[in-house]
């Protein structure tokens, strides 16, 4: 774990030249993928998290720390195995249908991903018909929905009602968020979970699959 | 030596060269020219293809800066909004400026518990009453977007609260061609007929792009209306710096102009000569909290800019934000923010200004954050205004009376009496009293004062209201009778 101390730097910086070049030499050097994941980058991810938490980086640091280990990550993806589990779980996200837009859907996509998730991103305009189709196909563990306008919140609702309809709603968590969305909202519809910004987006999801 | 009257300079604020204004006007051009942008209305796209752009992709235009000047000399310089008597209220031209409030807020705060909870139509009422009877608010908009108005129709709903609730201008929104033909309809019976609104227009549409470079179908429908209806409007895109736009404000600009360049285009092809209204909200996008800021010194700054830029370049009246705040609640930090957005956008003579009374970066809207503004558009005013120098001002008379005899005091001269209203700002809310005074008429921070201000001004105040053959007209459009 000693030799990942600059690995972990690296990505907490944002290096990206830096890290990826950590990266090859600890494949070099004999470690386990899976150990450059959880101990290298994830746990550079956690303390990303925290610092950002703590007010001391802000939005831009952590994203470029998160593009840092998607780098790294497709590194090491030619030497997983079948079976190696390396994501937390599947995110499949969307702007529900009559909204067109993405800025926060695609912040909490980034984050997610920092944080080891593995995410579908369905864009925007997204029917229900797609979100059911599509989690039909993906199986994720977490179905997020994204809404700007309080006109087109009522998509969430319809999207949920779909999932129900086709008997995937049991399977999975659902996380709702939009600047007027609530929790309260939340709640009425039935979504499992509300999160207000990217950064609670995560510790959210991280509390839907169990592991926190 | 006799003084001669001088003409009064009146304090301004000045952001940009001439050199800056056109650099980001050319840069605008260019995005237009070499970036292109994306147009999903098939009509438009027709108009763009027609008038000489290329479109490639099926809805990617790129746009010739031909088509810009030409559109820039064909809209009008200057657009009368008047009140919904007909009286000219709001000349948007020169260095005229008037402040109202603002849109689609989520929450609001309770007048009466304090509490923020969901906005509804009685809350739209309430805001509109209150900007009618506030002298320094010259126009209303929804501040709420009511959780008790069928949601397909929202903004009808939320527009007849308006005319029901206020004669002065209303700037609305509208989602799309179906709902702002109704509003239209409901403009056309207060004014009497489609002619005599087209000849005095008291509205003005909100419509906006979605930075950067995207302009969809239902946001092109409402602006081709409006430009075929003359109904003034404005086209401001979202470009906030690190959002939607570049984090650096000369590129969020240079984005944020070259979309309203294109709905100008495209509005000028639709109706020649239609009244539109200049100028993209230029926010940040705040690198910790992921808000649009609605108290950041940067949009002050963006838009003085752009005010620079009609004065080089453009000669269209702007559109501008102030009286707003990222803070939850009527503090210092609302008194702050609002003061800052609103001298800026005073000195730099910014045209129409909304937005007056956000709290929680626009989220949450608040009735005594409007009432405190109404104040603070008085204090700036009496700053912006200047210094007279004339006669009468320089008061040599009456410094001579008073010097030469015994026991006269200016505070008792007749000078002063004829002079003080308009030589002093005289404050309502902002308070001078006494300690003592203070302490027992309750001792209130200027939060509570304006929550009893402001309810008094919704119990005392009396909107004239339309005829009864206006407001069944209303009701037979709400219900599609």
């Amino acid at each position: 774990m000693g030799e990942l101390k600059a690995l972990r730097e690296a990505v907490i910086k944002g290096d990206i030249a830096a890290a990826a070049a950590e990266t090859k030499s600890a494949l070099d050097g004999g470690q386990k993928p899976q150990q450059i994941l959880n101990d290298g980058l994830i746990s550079a991810m956690d303390e990303v998290g925290e610092r950002f938490a703590k007010g001391l980086i802000f939005v831009p640091q952590m994203l470029r720390s998160a593009k840092t280990m998607k780098e790294c990550v497709d590194l090491l993806q030619p030497y997983f195995k079948e079976g190696d589990v390396t994501s937390k779980g599947t995110v499949l996200i969307g702007t529900v249908k009559g909204d067109l837009h993405d800025i926060g859907k695609n912040l909490v996509s980034m984050m997610l991903e920092g944080a080891g998730f593995k995410i579908v991103d369905l864009g925007v305009d997204v029917s229900p018909e797609t979100f059911v189709q599509k989690t039909r196909e993906v199986k994720p563990d977490i179905v997020g929905m994204s809404a700007l306008l309080s006109t087109t919140m009522p998509s969430m609702p319809k999207t949920i009602e779909a999932l129900q309809d086709a008997g995937l709603r049991d399977a999975i968590k659902i996380i709702i968020g939009g600047a007027p969305v609530t929790e309260r909202y939340a709640v009425e519809i039935r979504a499992d979970a509300y999160a207000s910004d990217a950064g609670s987006a995560v510790t959210k999801a991280k509390e839907l699959i169990g592991i926190s | 030596m006799n003084p001669k009257d001088t003409p009064t300079f009146q304090p301004r604020l000045k952001v940009l060269s001439r050199e800056q204004a056109l650099a980001i006007h050319q840069t605008s051009l260019r995005i237009l020219e070499k970036i292109g942008f994306k147009m999903e209305h098939p009509g438009a796209l027709t108009m763009l293809a027609d008038a000489g752009c290329s479109v490639s992709d099926g809805d990617w235009v790129k746009m010739p800066p031909k088509l810009v000047e030409d559109a820039l000399s064909s809209a009008p310089k200057r657009i009368d909004l008047h009140d919904q008597r007909g009286n000219l209220t709001m000349p948007l031209a020169d260095g005229n400026y008037f402040y109202g409030t603002g849109s689609d807020t989520t929450f609001t705060v309770d007048l009466e518990t304090g509490e923020r909870r969901r906005t509804r139509l009685q809350d739209t009422a309430n805001f509109a009453r209150l900007v009618d009877g506030l002298e320094n608010m010259s126009f209303a908009m929804s501040m709420s977007n009511p959780e008790d108005a069928p949601v397909d129709d929202i903004y009808i709903y939320a527009f007849a609260e308006l005319i029901k609730n206020t004669n002065k201008p209303v700037v609305f929104i509208a989602d799309s061609g179906r709902d702002i033909a109704k509003i239209y309809q409901i403009a056309c019976a207060v004014a009497g007929g489609e002619s005599n609104f087209q000849k005095k227009p008291f509205i003005l549409n909100y419509s906006e792009a979605i930075s950067p470079l995207r302009f969809p179908q239902n946001v092109m429908e409402r602006l081709i209306f409006c430009a075929e209806k003359k109904i003034p409007v404005c086209f401001p895109s979202g470009s906030n710096a690190g959002g939607g736009a570049p984090v650096t404000l000369a590129g969020a600009m240079a984005l944020g102009i070259a979309e309203n360049l294109v709905g100008l285009a495209i509005h000028q092809m639709a109706g020649k000569g239609s009244p539109f209204l200049f100028g993209p909200n230029v926010s940040v996008l705040d690198m910790r909290h992921t808000i649009v800021s609605y108290g950041a010194p940067e949009w002050s700054l963006t838009q003085a800019a752009l005010a620079d830029m009609r004065d080089e370049l453009y000669g269209l009246p702007v559109w501008a934000f102030a009286g707003a705040s990222d803070s939850k609640v009527m503090d210092a930090q609302a008194g702050a923010e609002s003061m800052f957005s609103i001298i800026t956008a005073m000195l730099s003579r910014c045209n129409l200004i909304h937005d007056g009374g956000y709290l929680e970066y626009g989220n949450t809207s608040s009735l005594e954050m409007v009432t405190m503004n109404n104040e603070l558009v008085a204090m700036s005013r009496s700053f912006v205004q200047g210094i007279t120098i004339d006669e009468a001002n320089l008061a040599f008379d009456a410094i001579e009376r008073v010097a030469k005899e015994p026991g006269a005091l200016f505070l008792m001269d007749d000078h002063t009496f004829e002079h003080f209203m308009q030589a002093q700002f005289l404050p309502q809310l902002l308070d001078r009293s006494r300690y003592d005074a203070w302490q027992e008429a309750g001792a209130m921070d200027m939060y509570r004062r304006c929550n009893a201000e402001t309810k008094r001004v919704l119990a005392e105040h009396q909107v004239e209201p339309k005829p009864d053959s206006v407001l069944e007209e209303i009701d037979r459009i709400l219900h599609g009778r």
